[in-house]
């Protein structure tokens, strides 16, 4: 877990965001384009300051300025000196957002589509906003979690979908993470030939109490 | 004595529920255009005037048989006669005048004047009868009275009607009607040309013995042929001087020719929106359940285009610009306000059973509570949903009757606390949400179809549809429950919460259907 978060931008948005992780950080830094001072930033490409003062590759950044034409290039910048560091960048819109992705962010947030999304969402399916928001929130014991299968496991050979985990375990797999990280729905029909072997992980929903249980069994989880 | 009973019968036809329903159904028969059988209604009438001039014309050089002779003078015109009666009754309510009349003298401390009262119902009765559809109506009926021959020709009055059930040519009325000044120029300057070339022609022709033009009748004719730019050429003028004349009345005829055009052009220009808006209104009104969005910025245009795929939706903006780019995206946009009451009367719309919500989705928090506070004024109940956006504002918004609010400031942080707090549960509900790789959640509603083959969870078969079940929403309880046992029961109102393939999910839900079906038969 990164111990610090430094938010680029001083707006609306990092108000928000601040008051929200601030559980998840010891520290949270707020640098302001342009400005004189400690915790300013400006778009000259040189982050020696701040390479000086932080682990910057166990840091997570959010980009969050208003002008998008400065968010992309604070984005690249950041990239650019810093391979390893989380990116997590704001866009207005869907143009925005792909240029964003291409800048290096690692996951990016079009504000326009995410809020016709989730407002989308809560008009026509509002029990499965209010599902996602408690495992979200944690407001109910329900987790997702993600479980690696260690050796030798009672499932070696097996078919995912072949194996009763709601009834014998209490937990429902959703998903396989294949090596290359890309994700498969369990019944999509390519999974029927994939049997399970040393490595897989797979994307689980089910109670904390649940998914320790399973873990114990099979493996280890992994976030 | 007389006075009191002529007050209390009033009041009793007044408050009578069944004369009410009555008048009414006749009212929604023959005016409102919303009514659904008020179509039928009209095609029949429009069907009656048809067959009474094809009757006419065949008469006039054929014999017609007696029995549709005798329908076409008797039958139609008896109901024409009751339909004009019946609108008489509906234009006006007697008693409510008599009652109204009453009410007026008891509050100065006078008797009741029944005299005024009944001048008041005359003269209210004769403006609708002098109107003129009322006399376009009579006329139809006269032919009823077939042995003056003469009024036969009235059957073509009966055509007039037609302006009563074909709005296409109310729209043309209406759209003449506002250009009535410049038509009433256009008459009284061809008037005033053809009388003057009328007696100029006549007086520069009459005397010649080979000129055609002998009488001022003739003279007349030759004018508006002319000024028409008809030009039979069966009467032309053979003098000199009825040459100039007639020069001057053709240049004068293209004046009033190209000016006539140019009024109906542009009067039809100036009106095309508004004809539009009609349109769309109509078919507005018919649609069963919308979603109505008052604003169109960049986050109603991404809600439009969503919420569109599964259902219909409506949008006011009060900004020209902004509504011509919602059409162009292809969405029904009209140019109203939505912080305005004369807006929603304008749609005719029936908020508590047509609209499922209305989202407030300007990027301005003065119109959102303009707009909530309006919708408020006269809908307690209907869901509305708003875009926040200074927080400064979010008690305005509240106060102002908004159910649902968005801040998109708090909507971030959200995100990003999901991001940074629970990674593995927000890429996958990200993707979920995204329809990543054809995949979706959905909830099914357990209706009572769907109970009569499925009475348990274990009864469902979703692993045979590969369909992951995550777990009951129960109505009574109002709880979700994650990963029932087999033996849950499953209730009327209940909601299924499944993920899968978008393919998957259709042949799970249509089985759910199916099999139902299958077994109610």
């Amino acid at each position: 877990m990164q111990n610090n978060a430094l938010i680029f931008g001083n707006n609306d948005y990092t108000l928000e965001i601040e008051k929200n992780i601030a559980s998840d950080y010891e520290n949270i830094y707020v640098f302001s384009l342009g400005e004189d001072g400690e915790n300013s930033f400006d778009l000259s490409d040189n982050w020696d300051d701040l390479s000086n003062r932080f682990d910057i590759n166990s840091c997570i950044a959010f980009c969050i300025l208003e002008d998008m034409a400065e968010n992309i290039f604070l984005t690249i910048s950041l990239r650019d000196s810093f391979k390893d560091l989380t990116i997590l960048a704001l866009a207005q819109d869907k143009e925005s957002a792909d240029k964003l992705s291409l800048a290096g962010a690692t996951r990016v947030i079009p504000i326009t589509q995410t809020t016709a999304n989730v407002i989308v969402e809560m008009l026509e399916k509002p029990i499965v906003t209010e599902v996602f928001h408690e495992i979200l929130y944690e407001k109910s014991a329900l987790k997702i979690a993600q479980i690696k299968i260690g050796e030798h496991t009672i499932f070696d050979g097996k078919y995912p979908s072949d194996i009763e985990w709601s009834r014998d375990h209490g937990i429902i797999v959703i998903s396989v993470v294949h090596e290359d990280m890309s994700r498969e729905f369990i019944y999509s029909s390519k999974a029927k030939h994939h049997e399970i072997k040393n490595g897989d992980i797979f994307v689980v929903v089910g109670y904390e109490q649940d998914i320790k249980e399973f873990e114990k069994l099979i493996g280890s989880r992994c976030e | 004595m007389f006075k009191r009973r002529v007050v209390d019968f009033a009041y009793f036809i007044n408050t009578s529920e069944a004369y009410q329903r009555k008048k009414r159904f006749f009212y929604n028969l023959l005016e409102n255009s919303d009514y659904r059988y008020k179509k039928y209604f009209d095609i029949f009438m429009i069907t009656l005037i048809f067959v009474s001039v094809v009757i006419l014309i065949r008469e006039v050089k054929s014999h017609v048989n007696d029995n549709l002779l005798f329908f076409n003078n008797y039958i139609v015109s008896i109901i024409f006669f009751i339909e004009y009666m019946l609108r008489l009754w509906i234009s006006s309510s007697v008693t409510k005048i008599i009652i109204n009349q009453s009410e007026h003298d008891v509050m100065l401390g006078d008797k009741f004047r029944l005299s005024k009262a009944l001048k008041d119902v005359i003269i209210t009765k004769f403006k609708y009868i002098l109107s003129i559809k009322a006399i376009i109506d009579l006329l139809a009926i006269i032919p009823f009275f077939h042995q003056l021959r003469l009024l036969r020709i009235f059957i073509l009055f009966r055509v007039f009607k037609l302006f009563r059930y074909a709005k296409s040519i109310q729209t043309f009325t209406s759209v003449v009607a506002a250009k009535k000044f410049e038509f009433l120029t256009l008459l009284i300057f061809a008037s005033i040309i053809i009388f003057v070339s009328s007696v100029l022609i006549y007086v520069m022709e009459a005397n010649n013995p080979d000129s055609p033009i002998d009488t001022l009748f003739e003279a007349v004719y030759w004018s508006i042929v002319t000024i028409s730019t008809v030009g039979f050429g069966d009467i032309t003028p053979i003098t000199q001087e009825g040459r100039v004349v007639a020069m001057f009345v053709i240049v004068a005829g293209i004046g009033v020719f190209s000016f006539t055009t140019s009024l109906i052009v542009t009067s039809f220009t100036e009106k095309l929106d508004e004809i539009k808006d009609t349109k769309v209104i109509d078919d507005i009104a018919k649609i069963k359940e919308f979603y109505l969005i008052c604003g169109y910025d960049n986050v109603a245009k991404e809600v439009a285009k969503e919420l569109s795929k599964n259902n219909k939706v409506i949008i006011l903006e009060e900004d020209y610009h902004k509504t011509e780019m919602a059409k162009k995206d292809g969405f029904v946009a009209l140019n109203y306000a939505p912080g305005s009451i004369e807006s929603y009367k304008k749609l005719r719309i029936n908020i508590e059973t047509q609209v499922k919500a209305i989202l407030c989705l300007s990027h301005s928090d003065v119109k959102n509570v303009y707009t909530a506070l309006t919708i408020r004024s006269f809908n307690k109940d209907v869901f509305i949903l708003s875009l926040l956006i200074n927080k400064m504002n979010r008690n305005k918004l509240n106060f102002a009757g908004v159910n649902e609010l968005f801040y998109e400031k708090e909507l971030v942080g959200i995100i990003a606390k999901e991001f940074v707090g629970q990674p593995v549960a927000f890429e996958a509900i990200h993707a979920l949400r995204s329809n990543y790789n054809g995949m979706d959640v959905q909830e099914i509603l357990i209706s009572d179809r769907v109970l009569e083959s499925y009475v348990t969870v274990g009864d469902l078969e979703n692993k045979k549809y590969r369909v992951v079940l995550l777990g009951v929403h129960k109505k009574k309880k109002s709880r979700f429950f994650f990963n029932p046992i087999d033996s849950t029961i499953l209730e009327v109102g209940d909601y299924l919460l499944v993920i899968g393939n978008t393919q998957f999910l259709k042949e799970f839900t249509t089985s759910l259907h199916k099999k139902g079906l299958k077994n109610a038969k």
